[in-house]
């Protein structure tokens, strides 16, 4: 455990110095506040919507066939570091994991996911 | 390697005739229009998995992909018994899916997904691939519970399942994992053997482990105090996905529960019986005496279903193979009770909705009001049918483990369930009919119901009939 007590000391001064300055800052600077100060401040102009914005409940779709892949993705690095020692099945169990999602896939273009609509 | 794989997928080949049929009905979902092609797709895939899971040597057990998945008579049983809950759950639902219009295709592919994930959970010798197979099965009900999206308590339904599913399923994978911590494996043999060992055999974290994985399995099962999602589950689903989620997960979720207490946790026993027999108590009384009080349908059969949970609890709660073949019996007639019961709402339609749809019956319809009055007897445990017999092994069961208090409470839970049934019954008798008469059953709702009807009936007049095939290896 000792080994990790220098990342601990380090957060505590962390902590510390950054909760100094604030309260340092708050109590002895002088504060002599006007409307201009007061102002939003964000590109020099007040904001009309929120800085975010809203996303379109479309997304979803388009999320959902994000996972479709990014799971394949994780699934197809480690096969392809290992694939020498694999061999023949292993490209075969690819092919079935991959014909199965691609199901999955051709089911949501089939349904109209990637039209927008 | 590849010796082992063919072994392996040659011992899954019930479930890759489902996936396979599930994935064909997905590719062609968008041009299927009628109810009749899905339905033929999911029956055929139903009854040959049903041949194969069956037709399979089980003298001895068979271990495939590296020790995770078995072979034997406990899940050739369970596997036969869900492939039965599916064909009879895809034939009940054609009235269903056409009147809603629920997408064909896709509800079909469900139905197989979830069946395979029962398949493979009642053939786990691993956490993991029962899990797996839990989840799988789980993931599509949330679908299916809410795929009549236009419909609010439909969503809300599949909203409330879904948060208190996802919980349960964390809380089963930590106890999971705190079994890995204390014993250095997931399989069933190892965990069973380090526990034996002495190393890990006490202490309060074992303890915790064992209770959450029984709290995680006993939600699947809708045990008390895990039922909470069960009512409002079924009476936001239609009513065909109602049927087959109170027979086929239930099954499986047994099955599951069978097999980690007996096989994985055996070392644990002790505290494991004890969780179990709270259980089932709590899910006997409770489900009994809230089912009083419902108006409901399907509200009372979800109650019922809790009751029916707790009873065959008390198999497994014996702690012995015996107690684990009384519960495996008990499992096989409940699914087709509950699915025969469950059947006639879905066969009545808008009426079957409320209790009060049920009054004069009898005179409008006298042979469903006949197969309904059996389903409601099988229930209650009245001798003659297979309700009896399936109460009356797992009471025995209870009884000769010494639980005599617990057995007592049983019996008199089943007095006071009587009244829950006997009340639909007297409606179909006693009641002047306020109602037009119900329009004819499609013939494939028919024969679900004919089908349950035949196994209540021989269940209860031969009740030795299954004894060969529910044995606890």
């Amino acid at each position: 455990m000792s080994e990790y007590a220098g990342i601990a000391v380090f957060f505590v001064l962390a902590a510390g110095i950054v909760a100094a300055m604030l309260i340092l800052f708050s109590s002895l600077g002088t504060k002599n506040p006007t409307p201009e100060k007061m102002a939003p401040f964000e590109c020099g102009v007040d904001p009309i919507a929120l800085p975010t914005g809203k996303l379109t409940v479309r997304f979803y779709l388009v999320a959902i066939l994000f996972i479709l892949f990014d799971v394949e993705l994780v699934f197809l690095y480690p096969w392809a570091v290992i694939y020498r020692d694999l061999g023949m099945l292993g490209l075969v169990e690819m092919g079935v994991f991959l014909g199965i999602l691609v199901v999955g896939f051709v089911y949501a273009w089939d349904n109209g996911a990637l039209e927008w609509k | 390697m590849s010796a082992d794989m063919l072994v392996g997928l040659g011992l899954m080949v019930p479930e890759l005739i489902l996936i396979a049929t599930a994935l064909v009905l997905l590719l062609v979902a968008r041009r299927v229009k009628g109810t009749q092609v899905p339905l033929a797709l999911t029956v055929a895939g139903a009854l040959s998995s049903a041949w194969f899971a069956g037709a399979a040597s089980c003298a001895e057990a068979i271990t495939g992909f590296g020790g995770m998945i078995v072979q034997d008579g406990y899940s050739q049983f369970f596997k036969v018994l869900i492939a039965m809950a599916l064909l009879l759950g895809a034939l009940l639902s054609v009235s269903s899916v056409k009147r809603d219009e629920i997408p064909r295709g896709e509800f079909h592919a469900l139905l197989l997904l979830a069946t395979a994930g029962m398949m493979i959970s009642v053939s786990a010798l691993d956490l993991l691939t029962l899990y797996l197979g839990l989840e799988l099965t789980t993931l599509c009900s949330y679908v299916l519970v809410g795929i009549r999206v236009d419909r609010k308590s439909s969503n809300e339904a599949a909203i409330k399942y879904f948060l208190m599913g996802s919980f349960a399923s964390a809380v089963l994978l930590m106890g999971i994992s705190l079994i890995y911590g204390l014993t250095g494996s997931t399989e069933f043999t190892a965990i069973a053997t380090a526990l034996s060992g002495g190393a890990a055999q006490s202490g309060p974290l074992l303890g915790l482990a064992v209770g959450l994985v029984a709290a995680g399995l006993a939600f699947k099962v809708a045990a008390v105090p895990f039922h909470a999602w069960a009512p409002d589950a079924y009476e936001g689903a239609a009513a065909p996905v109602a049927a087959f989620m109170a027979s086929g997960p239930k099954a499986a979720g047994l099955a599951a529960l069978g097999r980690v207490s007996l096989v994985a946790l055996g070392g644990a026993s002790e505290l494991l019986t004890t969780i179990l027999l709270i259980l089932a108590g709590a899910s006997i009384v409770l489900g009994s005496v809230i089912a009083l009080s419902q108006t409901n349908m399907k509200r009372l059969l979800a109650y019922s279903s809790i009751a029916h949970a707790g009873y065959a609890l008390l198999g497994l709660g014996a702690g012995t193979s015996a107690g684990a073949t009384a519960t495996m019996t008990y499992a096989f007639f409940y699914v087709f009770m509950t699915l025969g019961a469950f059947g006639m709402v879905v066969a009545l339609g808008k009426r079957g909705r409320n209790l009060d749809g049920y009054r004069g019956l009898a005179e409008q319809r006298p042979l469903a009001a006949a197969c309904m009055l059996l389903f409601l007897l099988a229930l209650t445990g009245i001798p003659l049918t297979a309700g009896f017999t399936a109460k009356f092994v797992v009471i025995l069961a209870a009884v000769e483990a010494g639980h005599v208090a617990l057995a007592v409470l049983a019996v008199l839970c089943s007095v006071v369930s009587a009244f829950v049934y006997m009340r639909v019954a007297v409606l179909m008798y006693m009641s002047p009919a306020s109602e037009s008469a119900p329009e004819r059953f499609p013939v494939s709702v028919s024969a679900a119901i004919a089908l349950a009807a035949l196994v209540v009936l021989v269940g209860g007049i031969l009740p030795g009939s299954l004894a060969p095939w529910a044995v606890f290896p």
